[in-house]
């Protein structure tokens, strides 16, 4: 799932520890957005495993005699290989955006693989929301921008999605504005 | 970047250096696969011609040890025979085919390219491995050609051991050449490895959102079948050769009786590959024929899921029947018998494809162009070949036809001629989305007629030779079979023609074919993503990752 929603109930704000502020206390929102992945880990464990086991049938032909030396670091290498493949493929795309709305606080976190962290922080009742249907870097690139600094949102999803999360975000934004309750 | 970046990113036109050496983006290096192997193909193609001119006539006319004669040997001089220069042909004729041609053109052009158009992802997932994938492929050709031209055994160049490279003949040929020959093979194993690797990473973990893995398109999923298959056998093969390897040069003893080693051993490992690699030959061909027949049908493929699941079980099966080439070699009864219904049980999800192939045909509103008539050419020739494949399966009857030619008739069958049907039909089907101009319809007709004749010619008489019981690999032979000789070399002559006729329609095409403004050129059932781009596709495809409605299109999902 690309996009995972939590909203976050005020009568169970426990349940938002790790999110609470300082100032702002329980969060509201917290969005997740991640590009896809169509490979789950039971489905790794699968691959892994059947590899593996018709891996081992040359193997047993030649147990008990010195061909199986001969064999073996072969075997094994190519296991590695694809099992070092999967997981590489799969950090690759660890590609993760963090977006937590508290009342009037709201932060982005855009995290990409092996790199550090950067964040985004603003008051949303100063936050204007963007969406550029043609030619920026992607179709309907969806922009957040205050404090003097526009950031990019979900600019791996697909068009469609992004157009949904626009509609969500400028209500959220609303909503989060800290005049209201 | 968190940061927006507002303006659009364009690139600067690459130069052809860097566009086609430095090459990181799937469709240019599929290009570059099919144009090498093509090149290879054409050495290789070049060697039958040659071997069907000696094998035209009783005698030898031609392989001479005063030195090897072309076009002068028709006129029937003095020839001392040179068996050695015939060894060598037949030698690298099936290391070229087997690992320098079909593969990297089925599995490593067609795979490359459309493969991750066809799941949808934006390339593959590892693009510079696949550009060391297809470099050491390159430098997998070039050691085998050095081979080819190495001082080997019998103080001749080259080596005459079959492609095979059986032990002790592969340990005791002389020379540098055969260590060039396991280099190659080595090279271009390696190659093939990682390029597996790349493509099942991109095939399980880049599938468009929605696409599950009963829902993948049948191309994608013969490529990752046949990844899989090259991942599981190929390291096999290299400790194999490695271990010739070190036979050969530091004394060791793996494959040598006198020092405890069993050279029946290398048989069985040889063929623990080399079964799968059949497998990995034609089952690209299996998903292109897929898509090929249910778009000029005009109807969905029969049987979406049996026909995975076949591919599947014939993937499986071909791991555990590799001792059906070895029925002479002294396995015990019981050996034989297993070997013989497990290659026997192969013949069931076959069927299943074939008559999915011709239930998808019925009632379908055919049209005949020329990647249907290679689609029903393929049907044709791969079922005669199945079929005898059934014949050679029986241990009992695999006595009397055991290297001869019915041997050489059946794998030139399904391999030669069905993987190369399945070839040229894909060639057909894709030339305009990949070069964005269209085939000349009627010389790619005459093109199919000429090679589908002249490839029946030379291989049909071949099972008459088998049975009337002339042994593969020899330069010569008895009058007796003069008559299919001379038959077959005529068709080989023709084959050969239709094949310089397909180069020539390559270029025509590339230069001055009409130019397809259509995505979906033939029609709105070519459904599969790649004919929702232009033609050719842009260099950048499917950034945007595309949305179910897009190819979601079969019914029976």
């Amino acid at each position: 799932m690309p996009v995972g929603i939590t909203r976050f109930d005020d009568r169970a704000p426990e349940e938002s520890g790790a999110l609470l502020h300082e100032t702002h206390g329980a969060p509201r929102l917290h969005l997740v957005i991640r590009p896809h992945q169509s490979l789950t880990p039971p489905g790794f464990v699968w691959f892994i495993g059947l590899t593996a086991g018709l891996m081992a049938l040359p193997l047993l032909m030649a147990l008990g005699r010195p061909v199986l030396w001969g064999l073996l670091p072969f075997c094994l290498a190519a296991i590695a290989a694809i099992w070092w493949a999967l997981k590489r493929s799969w950090q690759d795309r660890a590609l993760r955006e963090d977006l937590v709305i508290w009342q009037g606080w709201m932060r982005l976190t855009h995290k990409a693989p092996r790199k550090a962290a950067q964040i985004w922080q603003a008051n949303p009742c100063w936050v204007r929301l963007r969406r550029i249907p043609k030619g920026a870097k992607v179709p309907d690139y969806l922009t957040l921008k205050a404090e003097g600094r526009e950031v990019e949102i979900g600019a791996f999803l697909s068009p469609g999605k992004r157009r949904d999360l626009q509609t969500l975000l400028e209500r959220e934004l609303w909503l989060a504005t800290a005049s209201r309750p | 970047m968190a940061d927006a970046a507002t303006t659009g990113h364009d690139h600067e036109k690459r130069s052809f250096f860097a566009r086609w050496f430095m090459s990181t983006n799937h469709k240019d290096i599929g290009i570059l696969y099919l144009f090498t192997a093509g090149a290879v193909g054409l050495i290789s193609v070049a060697f039958t011609v040659y071997m069907r001119m000696e094998l035209m006539q009783p005698g030898v006319q031609f392989m001479c040890a005063e030195g090897a004669r072309f076009l002068g040997g028709f006129s029937g001089e003095e020839c001392t025979p040179n068996g050695h220069l015939w060894n060598v042909m037949i030698t690298y004729h099936g290391i070229l085919m087997m690992f320098f041609v079909v593969i990297p053109a089925l599995f490593g052009g067609f795979g490359n390219y459309f493969m991750p158009l066809m799941i949808g992802a934006p390339d593959m997932a590892f693009p510079r491995l696949n550009n060391l994938s297809y470099w050491m492929y390159v430098a997998g050709v070039s050691l085998g050609v050095a081979s080819m031209l190495a001082p080997g055994g019998n103080g001749q160049l080259g080596s005459g051991v079959g492609w095979v490279l059986y032990a002790p003949l592969s340990t005791l040929e002389g020379g540098v050449s055969m260590d060039f020959a396991i280099f190659a093979v080595h090279v271009s194993g390696a190659s093939s490895i990682l390029g597996a690797i790349n493509i099942i990473t991109t095939f399980l973990n880049m599938r468009a959102p929605g696409m599950t893995l009963h829902k993948t398109p049948l191309f994608p999923w013969s490529i990752f079948i046949t990844a899989w298959l090259i991942l599981l056998s190929l390291p096999v093969l290299a400790g194999a050769i490695t271990m010739l390897l070190t036979d050969r040069n530091f004394g060791t003893g793996f494959f040598n009786p006198e020092l405890g080693g069993d050279p029946l051993l290398y048989q069985h490992l040889l063929w623990f590959f080399g079964h799968p690699e059949v497998y990995m030959i034609i089952l690209p061909g299996f998903g292109i024929i897929s898509h090929v027949i249910a778009t000029f049908s005009r109807k969905p493929i029969f049987g979406y899921l049996p026909m995975v699941y076949a591919m599947v079980a014939i993937g499986a099966l071909g791991f555990v029947v590799w001792a059906h080439h070895m029925y002479t070699s002294g396995l015990t009864l019981n050996q034989q018998a297993y070997f013989m219904i497990a290659t026997m049980v192969i013949a069931v999800p076959t069927g299943i494809k074939v008559f999915s192939w011709i239930a998808t045909m019925w009632q379908g509103s055919i049209t005949f162009e020329t990647p249907m008539l290679f689609a029903i050419g393929f049907l044709f020739v791969f079922t005669i070949g199945g079929v005898t494949g059934i014949v050679l399966s029986q241990a009992g009857i695999d006595r009397v036809y055991h290297d001869t030619y019915y041997v050489v008739a059946h794998f030139h069958y399904v391999m030669s001629l069905g993987a190369v049907f399945a070839l040229f039909a894909g060639i057909y089907y894709w030339i305009g989305k990949m070069s964005g101009r269209q085939y000349p319809e009627f010389w790619g007709k005459v093109h199919f007629w000429i090679f589908f004749i002249g490839a029946n010619v030379t291989f049909f008489p071949q099972h008459f030779l088998g049975r009337q019981g002339m042994p593969r690999r020899y330069i010569d032979y008895p009058d007796a079979f003069a008559l299919w000789n001379y038959v077959s070399s005529i068709g080989a002559f023709i084959s050969f023609a239709s094949f310089l006729l397909f180069i020539g329609i390559v270029f025509y095409t590339i230069r001055y074919g009409k130019k397809i403004e259509t995505n979906a050129y033939w029609g709105d059932h070519a459904e599969t993503l790649e004919w929702t781009l232009p033609n050719p596709p842009p260099e950048h495809t499917f950034e945007e990752l595309p949305t179910p409605d897009m190819w979601d299109k079969q019914p029976q999902h």
